[in-house]
């Protein structure tokens, strides 16, 4: 996944900066290499287990204990597979569930590739955790050594790890105390290759064999389509209910008033103004709807302006002074911008309309993989989203595009309204 | 004629009681959604229901069931259903009891109001109205080996007029021809697609819907 790639460290450009990042990938190491620890001693274990399960087959008992091989490596397994996913390119486990019959978990590729791993894991993964967290507690023993040396009971012989002879005063201590430093170094100089050693064997036998890392890719991409064309057709939907609901009904009003007009005419010429009036009125309302659907469509001026000059002209045209603060790297979906138009749209006649607010700010950010979108205003609050407000047509629209909607209100003010669009990668 | 609206569009719903006041006609109420519809004909007992397709809460097809739900407590009601555009699954849903007292059209054939009026009077005395757009859906979709190729060109206007559910009569002012004329026309409609002839009207919608649905091609 090209969002989850590591992030390769900027080049420090001072040297405080090179020494943070110094610091943070120590510290990471240290996480990885407990972390790696965890994982390489439940791997240790589920060898004794196998060792165990394959003693019982010769036994006789493989009908009772081998089923429960496969699930327990593919669980430790996808254990290892979400830490490496954590700081890493994710790795996608297979998607069918582990055999349980011996044979058939024999012949799986993935479950051998599983068990390959187990063994690297559980030996030489250990190991090396081992050593590494050995090394880190090694090195602020024997730097901290000098410090409480003196306390340490007298009838033991005085002698810190690593180091072979006894110390007597504080000048010993001392030369421990370097060796701490050594080791320090030691672990600043191997721990992160350590840490990438120990991830290597995951990373390489966990992640799918070449062939079907294909297809999950194509039933991921399958999935986000279809998802995509499903909102597509949400929108559709929507376009043709407001066609049909709102103007053709005006138009299908202007018929009717239109043939009651001529029928007046013949009967009674005076009463078919009062109808023609009003057949007029209902063919404006029309064209007014029409404007409506047509810019809830795809709004001309973002196409012009993009999606800050759109914000912006909605806000120089609202009845309350409105300000309006846009950071969004790049463009986004036309559909998704053509939404955040409306929200907004619509919010500000809300507020113009029910508010009494004097104060409006819309913030629209990025936030990883959705668009953020803040409308706040200083009025009197207690909008209520059932009362026949916009509220509605706001939320439809952003479910449309499988977004999300927060609206808060107090009585009092200030009515908050956040709304969450994830714009795809 | 009593008549009870059910439209949930405020600028329709008024027109359309002002053009059928303006006709002299005892439009005793206006709703605007099913359960006031049906409230509606519980205690003013209209002679007619005129019901528009799409109403709240989810403007699909609640027209049609609260259509279907009046009829099931009052079956002597006529009932008229308005619909933005045909669906030929809405007429058979519709048509599912009999095609006595029923009517299917398009909401803008309401501006035509003497054949609005002709439509209103027919479903209310016991007759048929099903829009001339769900007959030319039927009959552009039916299959092309069926009995209905040879039909002349005649024939198939006389066909789909009778499966609007006009009489012979009014057939006849529509075509300009003779009543004999239309007699004649039907009974060999009759003869070739081999339906029992009939002339009762709405025997007769029933039967002609029917056939040009078992004629439809699959898809």
């Amino acid at each position: 996944m090209p969002a989850n790639q590591p992030e390769t460290a900027a080049p420090a450009r001072t040297g405080r900066r090179g020494v943070r990042t110094r610091v943070r990938d120590l510290v990471d190491a240290l996480e990885h290499l407990v972390g790696g620890f965890g994982t390489a001693l439940l791997a240790f274990a589920a060898l004794l287990w196998l060792t165990v399960v394959a003693l019982g087959c010769l036994a006789g008992l493989g009908r009772l204990l081998a089923p429960s091989a496969p699930r327990v490596v593919r669980s430790i397994a996808d254990r290892e597979r979400a830490r490496l996913s954590r700081w890493g390119p994710e790795i996608i486990g297979p998607a069918a569930p582990p055999p349980t019959h011996l044979r058939a978990a024999l012949g799986d590729p993935d479950g051998r590739r599983e068990v390959r791993w187990l063994f690297v894991h559980g030996t030489l993964g250990l190991l090396l955790s081992i050593t590494g967290v050995a090394l880190l507690v090694y090195t602020v023993q024997d730097i901290t050594f000098v410090l409480w040396w003196r306390w340490l009971p007298t009838d033991e012989p005085n002698t810190p790890t690593v180091v072979s002879w006894t110390v007597q005063d504080d000048s010993g201590a001392l030369v421990v105390a370097l060796i701490g430093v050594a080791l320090g170094v030691l672990f600043v100089v191997f721990g992160p290759g350590m840490v990438r050693l120990q991830a290597w064997p995951g990373r390489r036998l966990l992640a799918p064999s070449g062939e079907v890392d294909l297809s999950l890719r194509v039933a991921q991409l399958s999935a986000t389509r279809a998802a995509a064309l499903d909102a597509h057709a949400t929108e559709l939907r929507r376009i043709e209910r407001s066609l049909h609901d709102g103007t053709q009904n005006r138009l299908v009003a202007v018929t009717v008033l239109l043939g009651a007009s001529r029928r007046a005419l013949a009967r009674d010429p005076s009463s078919a103004d009062e109808m023609l009036e009003r057949a007029q009125q209902a063919a404006e309302q029309a064209l007014a709807e029409l404007r409506t659907v047509v810019r809830g469509i795809l709004p001309p001026v973002l196409a012009d302006r993009g999606l800050a000059g759109a914000l912006a002209g909605l806000a120089a045209d609202s009845g309350v002074e409105c300000e309006v603060d846009v950071d969004v790297p790049g463009r986004c979906a036309a559909s998704v911008e053509a939404t955040t138009y409306f929200v907004v749209a619509e919010a500000l006649t809300n507020i113009a309309k029910h508010s009494r607010a004097h104060h409006a700010t819309v913030t629209v950010r990025r936030r990883g993989q959705d668009l953020s979108l803040r409308i706040q205003d200083d009025g009197i609050g207690g909008a209520d989203e059932h009362e026949g407000s916009g509220i509605t047509g706001i939320r439809r629209r952003v479910e449309a595009h499988d977004g999300r909607l927060a609206l808060t209100s107090p009585p009092g003010g200030p009515t908050t309204l956040q709304v969450e669009l994830p714009c795809g990668l | 004629m009593r008549i009870v609206i059910a439209e949930d569009d405020p600028l329709l719903r008024e027109g359309l009681a002002l053009l059928l006041r303006a006709e002299s006609l005892d439009v005793v109420a206006t709703t605007e959604n099913p359960d006031s519809f049906l409230e509606a004909v519980d205690t003013h007992a209209p002679d007619v229901a005129i019901v528009d397709v799409r109403m709240p809460p989810t403007h699909t097809d609640e027209g049609i069931k609260a259509a279907v739900e009046a009829r099931h407590r009052r079956p002597d009601l006529a009932v008229l259903v308005l619909s933005a555009y045909v669906e030929q699954a809405f007429a058979t849903d519709l048509l599912a009891g009999g095609a006595v007292r029923l009517g299917y059209l398009l909401k803008e054939r309401v501006g035509r109001v003497e054949q609005f009026l002709d439509a209103l009077h027919r479903v209310a005395g016991g007759g048929t109205a099903i829009d001339p757009e769900v007959v030319a859906q039927l009959l552009t979709r039916t299959r092309p080996d069926t009995a209905l190729e040879r039909l002349t060109a005649r024939e198939r206007d006389v066909l789909a007029l009778m499966a609007e559910g006009l009489g012979n009569t009014a057939i006849a002012e529509r075509l300009f021809v003779t009543e004999g004329a239309v007699h004649k026309h039907i009974r060999s409609i009759f003869a070739k697609l081999d339906l029992a002839p009939t002339d009762r009207a709405d025997r007769r919608v029933t039967a002609v819907l029917r056939y040009l649905e078992n004629t439809q091609r699959r898809p």
